[in-house]
């Protein structure tokens, strides 16, 4: 007869060895292992502040005769604290999803309930199969005042625990952040980068919904970005970039009128196109360049290396870099 | 909308509908900034929940995106002729109640009441160019509403200026759902 039993971090247990009289002779086992008399007292096994370590099953067999009297399986863990909720929508304005979860883990099952109340009306929230914590709501109104309310309780064999949201329609709309952003170097400008990007996929019509943008780009050696903020469009070409200088950028999206700005998206890489050198091409060129003094350019190796391995982010960048670290050195001096 | 547009026809729809998209847009900004103004000086507290207010046009909307041009239009331009009527009304008590003691909050509303009437006459343009007729006022207002309290004018206000600025929303949505080629 085997049964599970649950029991908070920190409690006295006794399991009694099912029908067996207290003063029967009895043996009783953790995951196989003998049990030390000393837990025991008569027949019953006691043990004291169980801590997790502890779980596992428990057996216990009738003395001279080794016939397993009782089992149990013993899951040691904590009554649930108050769930995280969040809810928000990336689709706008198909409907909203909510997720959830534990601040701290209760180490035994926890089962969770939501409800979603827009008004007096009662909504179901669909869950999804991937991930578990999460459900999902179709909007049956648009451009409602009324705001929405969702609860969340979680149970447990140690307790129950919950926590509620209210919000405005308006108020958890946040789009996934723009994808495949990509910047390029503009040939013959060496203070230019053409940086372009996509809606986000999950945004369902950006014709009717329109979002606007946020571009910011820095070079790597700097830590102060520069912003633009774009009403329309889906690219935007940076002027005042340092030549030379290997930039990063990122961009983020909003609703045209409602809710708040997305996550940066993934950061992508690029430096300005600058002016190939046309003297050294011959190596007794540069037997003869290099044993003048000179004060003059030193102009990088003619060779550049696109390496799209290097790429950091989802588009398809070419980040390129010279073979010195001359370029790099010298346009310090520039700024 | 119509399947046989002239070209003409086309632009000057997309033209007016650009024009209201930023007019909803304006109008939106200058009510949000009219809520906060309101609330601070009626002490009122600006999470606090209002109901249904008797005579305001609710612009929540089921199935949204089912609805044809016309009954975008026709819904918007009911529903701002009814704002119209409802502000002016806000700015006789208010002008009752605070004489110039509050001139800021008068000049808020009076140029808010202002773009309501503008778009409300851009909607009827807007109704011209879908060669539809366009309905006539009389009657179609708001219903004579009872006399209230002074706090219960405060919520109706609030109630009014709230659902306004959901509306400005849905209007910038509405028209670019129009300005879509068909």
């Amino acid at each position: 007869d085997s049964h599970i039993q649950y029991e908070r971090v920190g409690a006295d247990v006794t399991m009694k060895c099912g029908s067996m009289d207290w003063d029967a002779a009895v043996t009783w086992t953790a995951n196989g292992t003998d049990i030390d008399e000393s837990h025991l007292n008569g027949s019953y096994l006691i043990l004291k502040n169980v801590d997790l370590s502890q779980s596992g099953q428990y057996s216990c067999y009738e003395g001279s005769s080794w016939h397993l009297k009782y089992q149990t399986y013993l899951r040691v863990g904590t009554p649930p604290k108050e769930p995280v909720l969040m809810c928000r929508s990336n689709n706008y304005p198909k409907g909203f999803y909510c997720s959830w979860h534990l601040p701290t883990p209760t180490y035994i099952p926890n089962t969770f309930n939501i409800s979603v109340i827009h008004g007096t009306k009662d909504m179901v929230c669909e869950k999804d199969a991937v991930p578990k914590n999460r459900c999902h709501i179709r909007y049956l109104q648009l451009f409602s005042t009324v705001k929405y309310k969702v609860t969340l309780t979680v149970t447990n064999a140690l307790g129950k625990n919950f926590t509620t949201l209210t919000f405005d329609e308006f108020a958890i709309v946040k789009p996934d952040p723009p994808e495949s952003v990509v910047a390029k170097p503009v040939p013959n400008n060496p203070r230019r980068l053409e940086v372009s990007w996509q809606n986000p996929s999950s945004w369902p019509d950006p014709e009717s919904f329109p979002l606007k943008f946020f571009l910011r780009y820095r070079p790597l050696i700097l830590d102060q970005w520069q912003h633009v903020e774009l009403s329309d469009g889906t690219s935007h070409t940076i002027t005042d970039a340092y030549a030379g200088k290997e930039y990063i950028i990122q961009v983020a999206a909003k609703d045209n009128d409602i809710g708040t700005w997305s996550d940066w998206s993934v950061a992508v890489h690029a430096t300005p196109w600058t002016e190939e050198p046309k003297h050294l091409t011959t190596e007794a060129q540069i037997t003869e360049t290099t044993s003048a003094s000179t004060s003059s350019f030193m102009a990088p190796p003619t060779t550049k290396i696109c390496d799209k391995g290097a790429v950091v982010g989802s588009g398809a960048v070419a980040v390129c870099w010279t073979a010195g670290l001359v370029v790099a050195a010298y346009s310090v001096l520039f700024i | 909308m119509a399947a046989t547009d002239s070209p003409s026809t086309a632009v000057r729809r997309r033209d007016l509908c650009s024009r209201g998209i930023r007019l909803a847009g304006k109008m939106r900004a200058d009510v949000i900034d009219l809520l906060d103004t309101y609330v601070e000086q009626q002490g009122l507290d600006a999470s606090a929940t209002v109901g249904v207010v008797e005579g305001v046009p609710l612009a929540a909307v089921e199935r949204w995106d089912e609805q044809t041009g016309t009954q975008r239009l026709l819904e918007n331009l009911v529903a701002y002729r009814a704002f119209r009527a409802l502000l002016a009304q806000m700015l006789e008590e208010q002008r009752e109640q605070l004489g110039e003691a509050d001139a800021g909050l008068g000049r808020a509303l009076a140029a808010v009441l202002l773009q309501v009437s503008a778009f409300a006459y851009h909607l009827e343009e807007l109704l011209q160019l879908e060669s539809r007729g366009i309905p006539s006022e009389e009657g179609d207002g708001p219903p004579p509403l009872p006399r209230l309290s002074l706090f219960e004018q405060k919520l109706r206000g609030l109630g009014v200026l709230r659902e306004l600025a959901q509306w400005a929303v849905r209007s910038a949505r509405d028209l670019r759902q129009l300005s879509k080629p068909s």
